[in-house]
């Protein structure tokens, strides 16, 4: 199911609308443009003691979601990263859920 | 002096009070080592993100302290030797904050120097993470 998943993801990302075998599907599939939330929102110091900010970027695996797909800018995905590992360290938030 | 981030994690056999004592126990060696509390807060009893020696939960106690480095080191090894103390963290704070500040401040400066040009399209910032964390 993940692997279908991503597969439909990838196939969506060549921006031509094509969506494979899947026969007449729509082609309007409004894609957001991606922002970084750190900038948007302005927010400077990313705290590793706000677990409400960090687990929005901890994906149901507890793996720490990518930028390619959060859309966050270097600087911060560098910041959230840290962050997101010092929370573990404390078992704030966790290494790996299954 | 430099400002730090502390937490522990109390062993959950204790109760509220006990654990107490033992965080203020490193409190205190901390202080006499020439710290100031900034900030203090017990956050409570709280479940582990993952067990720790078998225990699912911890008493977390949190404090912000202004304190010379030899004095955070001293805590942190007495820390690492209890049994009491399932984990420890101190984090220096003060140049992470400072560069904030100063982050903040060049782009509030930048702002401030072309303020006539409208505002770009709205930007969806909820959206991002919370969609791609159904799907993964």
């Amino acid at each position: 199911m993940r692997m279908g998943g991503g597969g439909g993801r990838s196939g969506s990302r060549d921006g031509k609308g094509r969506d494979g075998k899947g026969g007449p599907r729509k082609k309007f599939f409004v894609r957001r443009r991606k922002v970084c939330k750190f900038c948007a929102e302005k927010i400077e110091y990313i705290d590793w003691k706000d677990i409400k900010l960090l687990q929005g970027f901890i994906p149901e695996r507890g793996k720490i979601l990518p930028r390619r797909i959060s859309g966050t800018c270097a600087l911060h995905q560098r910041k959230l990263q840290t962050a997101i590992k010092r929370a573990r360290s404390i078992a704030l938030l966790p290494y790996a859920t299954d | 002096m430099r400002l730090y981030d502390i937490v522990v994690l109390v062993t959950p056999d204790l109760n509220d009070e006990d654990a107490a004592k033992v965080a203020a126990e490193y409190k205190k060696v901390l202080t006499d080592g020439g710290a100031t509390v900034v900030k203090e807060e017990p956050w409570g009893k709280r479940r582990l993100a993952f067990p720790i020696h078998r225990k699912r939960d911890a008493h977390y106690h949190y404090w912000q302290v202004d304190a010379p480095p030899a004095a955070v080191a001293e805590a942190e090894r007495r820390m690492g030797l209890s049994d009491q103390i399932l984990r420890h963290l101190a984090v220096r704070v003060d140049e992470e904050l400072k560069r904030s500040a100063k982050m903040a401040e060049r782009l509030r400066k930048k702002a401030a120097k072309r303020p006539p040009r409208p505002a770009p399209a709205a930007t969806p910032t909820e959206g991002a993470p919370a969609t791609e964390r159904s799907e993964s």
